[in-house]
């Protein structure tokens, strides 16, 4: 048959499996050029792994999607996680799709896959989403936790940051109780930009702190207060 | 008689605007309109919102608002049907409707640009699949002139490279096919980058799914006569030119203000006021009145259809002032042409032409204040900086020099994009940056910006953006491909290639310029010299010191191949066989060799500006020296550094949420 114009492969392998005969019908369907008839009918034929495969090398990823769709439904959620690990389209699209919906299918994901730096991503994503400081505070603290065992220096460098992020929030939140002068709050401010706020407003002993907790450079301290004094000069 | 060519632009955007009718006109009665965000401004492009009102649409919704009132009974969804957020949303605002509105909804639901599987799945899901009258709008290319089609993919740089999701390679090729279905089949597609072999082998691939669906015409069995060739590019293979500063005027529009579907939107404290009520567009009864707009932001069109700013756009803005003098001037003698019209006729070909100066003269006035106002950032200190740093790193210094210059932009606090796209630049020409300054970096970006950073900059390093020079994916390529095998780097490497291909060239014409470094001052896009290496081999061959092996009639990229393996990604070449030879050879025969043919290039990821306007250069070019050849540039989307970096950048920070205690 090979060869042949317009030969339907997918009806006779439907045909193959109504008459119980799954082996034939998927070595038929390998024939079949048109992934759109092919992948649905090995879906239904329970070879999913096959189907996942055949949507993958058609470059549709609308089909990909609909496949990770029911097998997510119909696999229990581990094993699912691992037929997706070892094909980057999948589990590119499921990342990319689950970003919205399903943030802790994610963090499964990046937990099996042992990805602690993606994982601690998504909850320092949560952290910006919380409305009380302690709640930020807290979420920073899980983020951190996660990157406990990763000895490479980027996670070294994310727990640090992530500490030094929890740190500042605090100090912000003790400048907002003491400082009432109405120029407004300083929770949520970058570093430069705290010290920037504080110099401007004539809190230079406080700005000087915040430089040296957080070892902020010499030549970048002098940029900012010159530019901080400046300010405060032309409005007042 | 084949469909013509050169008319495939003005055909994409009326079957656009018919398909689009058409499914309005289905929906009997007045209807209310629901658009995804990303496709209200894209509809501009081939109709216009009085033609909608015409066509029974009352109000225009646009879906991420959740807006949309019951005034009407008939609710019209036009929404993007490949990301199953989307379609997500779409369905809960269905259910919605159904659930309050007093009135029983007529509700249709319409895919851009094709009905899928899990649009299907997710409605169904949601018990409204029965309900909805469901339909598709096949939308793939978009015409943004005559000789430039786009997808106007916006998330397609960050799915393919960020996220490393293809979908924006499947939609290619479907764009793609629509052309050789009515043209015929590429005879040839050269490219270069992984994802360009990727988009190559599904457009194999969407020939043999033709063929199974007996849906091939007779086109796609035969090579088109009047194509030539189909040239793809991978964005990846050249990150460079896209983080550089452009520097031509609609590049620079671009840079500073942002150019979305041919418009811009401009203070109109920059460029006046817009004179009296211009024709609304499409989105608009979602906007504001009028009045309130008009005092912040002006909408202008940025197209050929104004002759003047075609003239301009390709321009290197060093030039720009000049050549709006030149033009007030000779407008100014065309007005004072009126004196020495003495008779009722001269008289009355002056009033004729008069509707045509106006014209010329608002323009001009626009553009005079537009690039008064980009001038005042061009002469700002920080951004002959910025452009100094660029320099001297595409030209190849050590970039280690240009610290200082960049921390002191970090601590004066520069835009986070500028700083980001210098080290980035630097990333991507000198394969990484040392582990110890990139650390030192980092840490003053999230000190001056903030923490939410530690996001921003982790998806840089994801995309190959901003590494280290330790990791294995930062490694060059070693040169000309000769190196051993062990050395696998996988990334361009500019130092060999700047030298090979002559990146930088030094003293050029600013006013009739003969290379395309033109439009950076200097700097050559490497992307657009690799298609001179298939279009222009003499003239490389000139640039370069040593012979290369070419013969006069090298085609594809015979001589360069070398070169060409300091680039990042495969380089192919296939040709595509019909299917009855005879048959081809005789409508060859029949169609003659003289005819003009077109080329076809094709920009995964993205194209620039500048790109577009040394590709116009290169067309000229090839006719001057007499080659019978047209180009049209194909793309997912117009992208510009500024465009990756707010795709990029973290835009909430941790205490943007905080509810004051």
């Amino acid at each position: 048959l090979r060869g042949k114009h317009g030969i339907s492969f997918e009806a006779i392998a439907r045909a193959a499996y109504d008459e119980g005969r799954g082996h034939l019908a998927t070595t038929l369907l390998n024939h079949e050029p048109r992934a759109g008839k092919q992948v649905p009918l090995l879906l239904n034929m329970e070879e999913d792994e096959i189907a996942l495969n055949k949507a993958i090398e058609s470059g549709d990823t609308d089909l990909v999607f609909f496949v990770l769709l029911e097998l997510k439904k119909k696999l229990p959620l581990a094993t699912f996680l691992r037929t997706i690990s070892d094909k980057p389209v999948a589990s590119a699209l499921v990342e990319s799709s689950f970003r919205v919906s399903d943030r802790e299918l994610l963090k499964d994901l990046y937990y099996q896959d042992d990805r602690p730096i993606e994982g601690s991503n998504l909850l320092l994503g949560e952290a910006m989403q919380q409305t009380q400081v302690q709640a930020v505070v807290d979420k920073l603290k899980l983020a951190g936790r996660l990157l406990t065992d990763a000895k490479d220096s980027t996670g070294q460098f994310h727990t640090k940051a992530l500490t030094e992020a929890a740190q500042l929030l605090k100090m912000q939140e003790a400048f907002d109780k003491d400082i009432t002068d109405g120029s407004g709050s300083y929770v949520g401010l970058s570093v430069n930009e705290t010290m920037f706020r504080l110099i401007q407003s004539g809190y230079s002993k406080r700005a000087a702190k915040v430089q040296g907790d957080f070892r902020v450079p010499e030549k970048t301290w002098w940029w900012i207060r010159l530019r901080a004094l400046t300010a405060a000069r032309l409005w007042g | 008689m084949a469909p013509n060519i050169d008319k495939e632009a003005e055909h994409l955007r009326n079957k656009a605007r018919k398909e689009l009718l058409g499914l309005l006109e289905g929906v009997r009665g007045k209807k209310n309109l629901v658009i995804g965000r990303d496709l209200t401004g894209l509809l501009s492009l081939f109709v216009q919102f009085p033609t909608l009102k015409e066509y029974g649409v009352d109000k225009v919704f646009e879906l991420e608002n959740g807006n949309t009132d019951s005034s009407q009974r008939n609710v019209v969804y036009l929404v993007h049907g490949e990301k199953a957020s989307l379609v997500q949303s779409v369905a809960e605002q269905i259910k919605k409707l159904q659930r309050n509105g007093s009135v029983e909804h007529e509700i249709s639901v319409c895919w851009v640009p094709r009905r899928t599987l899990v649009s299907n799945r997710i409605l169904e899901d949601e018990g409204i699949l029965g309900d909805v009258n469901v339909s598709e709008l096949p939308i793939y290319f978009l015409p943004l002139e005559d000789d430039m089609l786009s997808m106007e993919m916006d998330e397609a740089f960050n799915d393919l490279y960020l996220r490393h999701d293809p979908s924006p390679l499947y939609l290619a090729s479907k764009a793609l096919m629509q052309i050789q279905q009515r043209h015929g089949l590429f005879p040839r597609i050269l490219g270069k980058g992984d994802n360009a072999r990727q988009l190559a082998n599904l457009l194999l691939r969407g020939r043999r799914e033709l063929d199974a669906d007996d849906a091939a015409t007779q086109y796609t069995s035969m090579p088109s006569t009047s194509i030539e060739q189909l040239i793809i590019i991978d964005r990846d293979v050249d990150f460079a030119t896209v983080l550089l500063t452009q520097l031509t005027y609609e590049g620079l529009i671009d840079e500073l203000v942002g150019i979305k579907h041919n418009r811009a939107e401009v203070d109109s404290a920059v460029i006046g006021a817009a004179p009296l009520q211009r024709s609304q567009t499409g989105s608009s009864s979602t906007s504001p009145p009028p009045a309130i707009r008009q005092g912040l932001k002006r909408r202008i069109q940025l197209d050929s259809s104004d002759s003047l700013y075609e003239q301009l756009r390709s321009s290197n803005f060093a030039l720009i002032g000049p050549h709006l003098n030149k033009i007030a001037r000779r407008l100014e003698s065309d007005y004072e042409g009126r004196h020495t019209a003495r008779g009722i006729n001269e008289l009355r070909d002056f009033v004729n032409k008069l509707p045509g100066f106006q014209q010329e003269h608002q323009s001009l006035a626009i553009h005079t204040n537009l690039a008064d106002d980009l001038s005042k950032h061009t002469r700002s200190e920080t951004f002959n900086r910025e452009l100094e740093v660029q320099q001297n790193i595409a030209a190849g210094t050590d970039p280690i020099y240009q610290h200082d210059t960049i921390e002191e932009l970090i601590a004066r606090d520069t835009p986070l994009s500028t700083i980001l796209r210098l080290l980035c630049l630097e990333s991507t020409i000198a394969g990484g940056l040392r582990p110890k300054d990139l650390e030192s970096f980092r840490r003053q970006i999230l000190h001056a910006y903030g923490f939410q950073h530690l996001l921003t900059l982790d998806k840089l390093q994801t995309m190959g953006l901003l590494q280290p020079r330790s990791s294995s994916s930062a490694l060059l390529l070693p040169v000309g491909g000769a190196g051993a095998p062990s050395e696998k780097g996988t990334k361009t490497n500019y130092g060999y290639l700047r030298k090979e291909l002559k990146l930088i060239i030094d003293e050029y014409n600013e006013q009739d310029p003969e290379d395309i470094a033109y439009v950076y001052s200097g700097y050559a896009p490497l992307s657009i010299r690799i298609v001179q290496c298939i279009l222009q081999k003499q003239y490389l061959q000139t640039l370069h010191k040593s012979p290369l092996p070419l013969t006069p009639s090298s085609t594809g990229w015979a001589g360069f191949e070398d070169i060409l393996k300091s680039a990042r990604g495969p380089t192919f070449n296939i040709a595509q066989k019909p299917a009855d030879e005879k048959a081809a050879r005789a409508k060859a025969a029949l169609a003659g060799t003289g005819n003009w043919k077109t080329l076809f290039f094709m920009f995964v990821g993205g194209i620039t500006f500048t790109e577009i306007a040394a590709l116009r250069f290169i067309g000229r070019k090839l006719a001057e020296s007499g080659q019978r050849k047209k180009i049209v540039i194909c793309t997912t989307g117009i992208i510009s550094g500024r465009s990756i970096m707010e795709g990029v950048i973290e835009k909430s920070n941790l205490g943007s949420r905080l509810v004051a205690a």
